[in-house]
């Protein structure tokens, strides 16, 4: 667990894009993960762990009927993120 | 020749020198879907046993290695964990007992599988344990997958950049399982045990850095191990080439698969299927299965009556309250077996986890998670099996919040009683509309799973942050023999652990229905040119009108229940019905003293109907049975915990007695308030 203060998330800055923004089939690479998450329960450290790290290449294999969760190929296998999840990780 | 004398040789000293004292522990760990599970079958064949973390719901297992492989040895296996870092009480929990087991302390040799088609992935977990101090072997798996890419993985390599061995294995086909045991044996005997045990610690939380590091470390480590199979040049140019080709793609072939399988259209429809052969199978292939147990124990039960003397208390006890409690125990396992066969195979082909994500998003609206999904469908069957699979939610409040409302589904054993009261209810020559209500009871009990849960969520707060985060493994073919015997013994884990509770309450039910069992008087007016069947029937009202079940009906649930326009008799038939919900039809038969034969089931729904219409509330002024008081009753059966094998299974899978006691109190007080309110407002609105 991450101890930092308990407010929530800093809004978004506007020009960074997320995981979470890509469509089917699009690729990128991970720019930072949790750059901006000041919240207590954040589970960036976790999205690391999967092997969500600056530089790696991902790419969104399929989403599912309401668009959350998603489907991320990363490192040679896939992981299924929910939104929130994508959006911690930026891309370039 | 010489070859086989010598492993001979060496099967014998393995055997003869290891005393039972100082077995070598070997402890699996893995990530999830690392073949860590198939390892471990592959290991101990049939000798092992699961079970659960003290206090926790978690569970790990245990047995002793095959004797095929020479070497006396436990083996634990371990939930798979991402990595060393807990992020989740039960994480928390599978680490910790890693360190300490509670059965085994700490590992002697830890084998780390490695799953090598992602492997700057798996590599984070084997550094993480290599750097705690424990002996490490690695097990390198799934390297049929890379061949198919025309790359291997240079064990050798791996072995002196990561300094613990390395040893490829196929678990299936059970190449390279012998060497890992020979491997795991010597290191064992090099280690110096006096210290070794003291030098394990738990590592350090890093930090996003630290991540970061480490994984730079396994990328390089990847990038010197994994050579092409076909040409032999520069090794740097291979290696970026294969890189560049290899990209880190997840497994063609399932790529392809989902395309479907996670097509918003297709993807559905596949859905639908296939959860729809599950729920169909769960409650027609089981029924005929269930009636062959029910009718052999009440076989069995008649045979016993003949056999013991008549009319004594204990000849009761053994038919009626030991052997149907048996039954009752019994009538529950076809469908788990059928249930988690179904479960067994969506997990080891890979799709569970993507059922899981294609109907995640509507159930996070109630705390709920994609893997509710299967257990809840499966509680329109029945609760038990239901409750036993959410096992498969790996968070702990999500768990148990699906647990708590899986009561609320409609089971199959509310049909009887749905039934009859329908029956009742619906005019002559209007079956449909009884079909109609039936539909809307079920699409109600939906609703109402949802709002339950969708409250309880909003009113307790955690610091548990719902994740998904589920890796979707390859696509591949299931081992028939591994989820048998899964199966198997999750049946046996039910018959053992819940199976007790349910015989403990069966005869405490039947306690109160039978005793203080004074011998029936009836005027022999009355049994006058009657069949001895019809005299027995007779007593058996009797005996039960005038039980402790009937004083509790009459003087505690009475003042009760007549707000809901029902009387003691119904309230026996409720307290009879806690044993299953189908029992209410019987007791009602009983209580109301119906002598057709339950056989004949057309003349047995005319007289329970006929009572039903007959029978006068206490006072004698009006019907007891009216159109609103028999909704109400449907009502309360929608919603009371009016099944202890519920309870029992309940508290067996989360541990403690707070949620089966809440889903009594909670539920109970939901059926009666909304029994209540609907029958106060029919007549109200002049239904009576």
């Amino acid at each position: 667990m991450i101890q930092i203060n308990n407010s929530d998330k800093l809004p978004l800055n506007e020009i960074t894009k997320s995981v979470s923004d890509l469509q089917i089939g699009e690729t990128a690479l991970i720019s930072t993960v949790g750059d901006d998450c000041i919240d207590i329960h954040c589970h960036c450290l976790r999205l690391m762990e999967l092997g969500f790290t600056p530089g790696q290449e991902v790419t969104i294999v399929a989403k599912s009927p309401f668009k959350d969760p998603v489907a991320v190929s990363i490192r040679g296998t896939i992981i299924a993120l929910r939104k929130s999840e994508a959006e911690c990780i930026k891309i370039l | 020749m010489t070859l086989k004398l010598n492993q001979k040789d060496c099967h014998n000293t393995l055997t003869e020198f290891i005393s039972e004292d100082d077995t070598p522990v070997i402890a699996l760990v893995g990530m999830p879907n690392s073949g860590k599970t198939t390892l471990f079958n592959t290991l101990t064949g049939s000798n092992f046993k699961t079970s659960n973390y003290p206090g926790a719901t978690v569970e790990y297992s245990t047995g002793k290695l095959n004797e095929e492989y020479g070497l006396r040895a436990n083996i634990m296996d371990s939930p798979g964990i991402i990595s060393l870092n807990p992020s989740s009480p039960d994480e928390e929990i599978a680490i910790d007992g890693l360190f300490n087991n509670p059965k085994f302390g700490v590992a002697d040799v830890v084998i780390v599988t490695c799953d090598v088609t992602q492997l700057s992935r798996q590599l984070f977990l084997v550094n993480q344990v290599i750097s705690t101090g424990y002996k490490t072997i690695v097990a390198l798996t799934m390297n049929d997958l890379l061949d198919k890419k025309q790359i291997y993985v240079d064990a050798e390599k791996l072995e002196t950049l990561l300094k613990c061995p390395v040893i490829k294995i196929n678990s299936k086909k059970k190449s390279g399982i012998q060497e890992l045991i020979k491997t795991a044996n010597s290191v064992y005997k090099e280690t110096d045990h006096s210290i070794y045990k003291t030098l394990i610690h738990k590592p350090p939380i890093p930090d996003i850095e630290d991540v970061a590091r480490l994984y730079d470390y396994t990328e390089e480590i990847e990038q010197k191990v994994i050579k092409h199979s076909k040409r032999e040049i520069d090794l740097d140019v291979i290696n970026k080439n294969t890189f560049k080709s290899l990209s880190r793609i997840p497994d063609a072939g399932s790529l392809k698969l989902d395309k479907y399988f996670l097509h918003p259209f297709w993807g559905i429809i596949i859905f639908v299927i296939s959860m729809g052969i599950i729920f169909t199978s769960i409650f027609w292939i089981a029924q005929p299965l269930m009636d062959l147990i029910d009718s052999g124990f009440s076989d069995l039960s008649t045979l016993v009556t003949e056999i013991l003397p008549q009319n004594t208390w204990y000849s009761d006890l053994i038919t009626n309250g030991l052997i149907n409690g048996f039954g009752a125990v019994m009538v529950f396992v076809p469908q788990i077996v059928i249930l988690f066969i179904f479960l067994g195979l969506l997990e080891d082909t890979g799709y569970l986890a993507r059922a899981a994500m294609l109907i995640d998003k509507p159930l996070t609206k109630f705390g709920l998670n994609g893997r509710s999904f299967i257990p809840m469908l499966s509680g329109f069957a029945c609760a038990i099996p239901a409750i036993m699979a959410a096992r498969t939610i790996s968070n702990r409040r999500e768990r148990f919040l699906t647990i708590l409302v899986i009561p609320l589904m409609s089971c199959s054993a509310r049909l009887p009683v749905y039934a009859m009261l329908l029956a009742f209810l619906v005019p002559p020559g209007k079956p449909w509309i009884g079909g109609i209500g039936l539909g809307a009871l079920y699409f109600f009990s939906i609703i109402s799973g949802a709002v339950t849960a969708g409250i309880i969520n909003k009113f307790k707060k955690t610091n548990e942050k719902s994740t998904f985060m589920l890796e979707l493994p390859p696509y591949r073919l299931p081992v028939f023999r591994h989820i048998f015997k899964n199966t198997y013994y999750k049946a046996l884990i039910y018959v053992k652990q819940a199976g007790p509770i349910i015989i403990v309450f069966s005869l405490v039910l039947w306690a109160l229905t039978f005793f203080p069992n004074q011998e029936p008087v009836i005027p022999p007016e009355k049994t006058a040119g009657l069949t001895e069947e019809a005299v027995t029937h007779l007593k058996e009202s009797e005996r039960l009108n005038t039980s402790y079940a009937a004083t509790i009906g009459k003087y505690v649930f009475e003042p009760v229940i007549k707000p809901l326009g029902w009387d003691w008799r119904i309230g026996v038939s409720l307290i009879s019905a806690f044993a299953a919900r189908e029992i209410f039809v019987s007791a009602m038969a009983i209580t109301f003293d119906i002598t057709e034969s339950e056989d004949n089931e057309d003349n047995f729904q005319k007289s329970i109907l006929g009572s039903m219409r007959e029978a006068r509330s206490p006072d004698g002024t009006r019907p007891l049975f009216t159109t609103a008081s028999t909704i109400a009753l449907i009502i309360y059966f929608m919603f009371a915990m009016q099944c202890l094998s519920t309870v029992a299974v309940a508290r067996k899978e989360t541990g403690s007695w707070k949620i089966p006691l809440i889903q009594i109190g909670l539920f109970t007080a939901m059926a009666y308030i909304f029994a209540f309110i609907t029958y106060r407002g029919l007549n109200l609105i002049g239904i009576h």
